[in-house]
C-alpha cells in the first residue's frame, strides 16, 4: 500500500500535519518543509489532525510553523495523535495563572 | 489588473452601489422594507448605558459605513430627538458623513410629522436617492482601489495549511498594487505578534502590536479559566487545532506579507494605503461590519469548517455594505455547502495545486465579484443582525 500523506510546515516542525485518514500501522510519508520523514502512524489518527514526527518528551517544545504552538503534557511517541490530549498551550492560560497564585 | 467600480466624491471606488439609512430602528427598517437597494444597520446597541468611549465606537461604526465607497448616498434618522447622548446626534452623524462629498438627508419625527411622518418622508427621500444613485455607471478602475478585510473561522488546519495563505497571497497583491487591506482579532494573534511586530512599518507599529495582545492576553488571564474552553472555539479543537498558539500561527497567514503599517480601533479609518491589524474581537457579527466602518468594500471569511457538522446555509451580510466572500480549503466543508462557497483552495492540499495559483484564483474570483457579479451570501435577501465589537462596561 502507498505511503499515507502529512504536511510539514516548517524544517524545524516536530508534528506533520495528516492530509488523509490514517489506521494503527499506516506508513506515513511527509512532504513540505526540510526532509522527508517515513513513519508509521501508532494510533488512528483523522484528516487535518497532528502526527508526531519523533519522541517528544514530556514538558518538550512542540513546533509547527517552525514555531511554538505548546509543551508536551505528556509523553509522545514517534507516530502518535498530537492534540489537545497531549500538547499543552502555554499562552493566555488563566488556570495556570490562578494556580501560581495560590 | 483593474475592476469596474463607482467613483465616489472622496476619490475612493465602491463595488456596490446602496443608499444607506442609519441608525438601526423602526424607522430605518421600515424604509429598508419599502424601498429598493436601501441597506441598514440591525444592532440592538443604540449605545444606552455605554460609556463616552463606546458611544464613540458606535458612531464611528455609523459614520463609517455612511462614508463607505458603496454606500451612494444616505439618510440619518434622529433616533433620540432632543434627548440622546451628543456623540450619536443625527446632526453630527450626517456633518461627518457629508464631509467625504455624499449627499445625506436628516429626518427627524420631532420635525416631520412623528415616526409615521419621518417614515413617509424618509420613503420618499431613499426612493429619489436610490433612483439617482442607479444613474451611475461603473467604470474600470485599478485595483489600488480595493480596500479589502478578512476573518477567519470555524478555523481548521485546513486554514493556516491553504486557506489563509491563499488570502495572504491576495493581500500581497492587493497592497503591492497600492490598495488596503485589514486582518484583525487580537486574541487570534496571541502566540505570533512576536512575528507581526517583525513586519511593522515603524518601531510604534511593533510596539502598538505587541501591546494589544499583552492587554489581550491579561485580560483573558484575568479570567482564571484555561482558554482553550472558550478560544479556540470547540469547532476549532475538532478541526485538529489544539492551542491558541497553533490557531494564531495559522491565522497570521491571511494577512500575507507585506509591512504592517497600523493598528487601527474597531471602524477607524486607516490613513494611508497599505495592511492595517484592526484590535478587535473575533465575532463574526461584528468584524465585518468594522471593516466596513473602517472602508472596506470588499470582505471576506475564511472557512475552516473540519469540525463542523452541518452548514448548508451561513451568515448573510454581516458587513452591511461590503460584499461578503465565503472562502474555504477544507475539502469536507465545500462539499457540505458548495452553493454557499465563493472560493475553494483545497485543492492546493488535495491536488497539490501551486498555493501561488490558488491566490491568483482568488484575486481573479475578487475582481470580479468587486465588479458586479455577486457574492453567494448577496443572493440571499437575509441579513443577520450585528453585534457592535464594545470594550467597556454597562452601567
Amino acid at each position: 500500500m502507498a505511503a499515507k500523506r502529512a504536511l510539514i510546515m516548517h524544517p524545524k516542525d516536530n508534528v506533520a500535519t495528516t492530509v488523509e485518514e490514517l489506521q494503527p500501522g499506516d506508513q506515513v510519508r511527509t512532504a513540505g518543509g526540510g526532509e522527508v520523514h517515513s513513519l508509521a502512524a501508532v494510533e488512528a489518527i483523522p484528516f487535518g489532525f497532528k502526527i508526531a514526527l519523533e519522541a517528544i518528551p514530556q514538558g518538550a517544545v512542540i513546533v509547527k510553523y517552525g514555531e511554538t504552538i505548546g509543551k508536551a503534557g505528556r509523553p509522545i511517541a514517534k507516530g502518535a495523535l498530537v492534540h489537545i490530549h497531549n500538547l499543552e498551550g502555554t499562552r493566555a492560560r488563566g488556570d495556570l495563572e490562578r494556580r501560581e497564585k495560590r | 489588473m483593474s475592476f469596474l467600480g463607482y467613483p465616489r466624491p472622496d476619490g475612493t471606488v465602491g463595488t456596490r452601489n446602496y443608499v444607506l439609512v442609519i441608525p438601526q430602528g423602526l424607522i430605518a427598517k421600515s424604509i429598508g422594507d419599502f424601498v429598493a437597494g436601501v441597506r441598514t444597520i440591525q444592532t440592538v446597541d443604540h449605545g444606552s448605558g455605554r460609556t463616552a468611549n463606546d458611544r464613540e465606537r458606535i458612531a464611528r461604526v455609523l459614520i463609517g459605513l455612511g462614508r463607505n465607497p458603496n454606500v451612494a448616498s444616505v439618510i440619518v434618522h434622529a433616533a433620540s430627538p432632543g434627548v440622546g447622548y451628543p456623540e450619536l446626534k443625527a446632526e453630527r452623524l450626517a456633518d461627518e458623513i457629508a464631509a467625504s462629498g455624499k449627499k445625506v438627508e436628516v429626518i427627524d419625527p420631532v420635525k416631520d410629522g412623528g415616526v409615521y411622518g419621518a417614515i413617509a418622508k424618509g420613503m420618499q427621500l431613499a426612493r429619489m436617492m436610490v433612483y439617482e444613485a442607479s444613474k451611475l455607471r461603473r467604470v474600470e478602475v485599478e485595483d489600488k482601489h480595493l480596500c479589502l478585510g478578512v476573518k477567519c473561522g470555524y478555523s481548521d488546519t485546513t486554514s493556516g495549511i491553504a486557506g489563509n495563505p491563499a488570502i495572504g497571497y491576495l493581500f500581497d497583491k492587493v497592497v503591492g498594487a497600492g490598495g488596503i487591506a485589514f486582518f484583525g482579532e487580537t486574541t487570534e494573534i496571541i502566540g505570533a505578534e512576536h512575528s507581526l511586530a517583525k513586519r511593522a512599518a515603524n518601531p510604534q507599529v511593533a510596539k502598538a502590536i505587541l501591546d494589544a495582545v499583552a492587554y489581550r492576553e491579561a485580560a483573558a488571564k484575568s479570567t482564571g479559566l484555561d482558554i482553550r474552553t472558550i478560544n479556540p472555539i470547540p469547532a476549532n479543537i475538532k478541526g485538529g487545532l489544539s492551542s491558541l498558539e497553533e490557531k494564531s500561527l495559522g491565522a497570521i497567514h491571511k494577512a500575507g506579507t507585506s509591512p504592517i503599517q497600523g493598528v487601527l480601533q474597531y471602524g477607524e479609518r486607516p490613513k494611508g494605503k497599505g495592511l492595517y491589524f484592526v484590535d478587535c474581537w473575533m465575532g463574526s457579527y461584528s468584524i465585518f461590519a468594522g471593516y466596513a466602518a473602517a472602508g472596506a468594500n470588499l470582505v471576506m471569511f475564511q472557512l475552516g469548517g473540519g469540525g463542523l457538522t452541518g452548514r448548508e446555509l451561513m451568515e448573510g451580510s454581516p458587513s452591511i455594505v461590503a460584499p461578503f466572500l465565503w472562502c474555504t480549503a477544507n475539502p469536507k466543508t465545500y462539499q457540505m455547502a458548495k452553493d454557499n462557497i465563493d472560493f475553494y483552495s483545497g485543492s492546493v492540499i488535495m491536488d497539490g495545486e501551486d498555493p501561488q495559483e490558488a491566490g491568483e484564483r482568488l484575486y481573479r474570483t475578487v475582481i470580479d465579484i468587486a465588479s458586479g457579479t455577486l457574492s453567494r451570501s448577496e443572493t440571499l435577501l437575509h441579513t443577520d443582525p450585528i453585534d457592535l465589537c464594545l470594550e467597556e462596561p454597562r452601567f
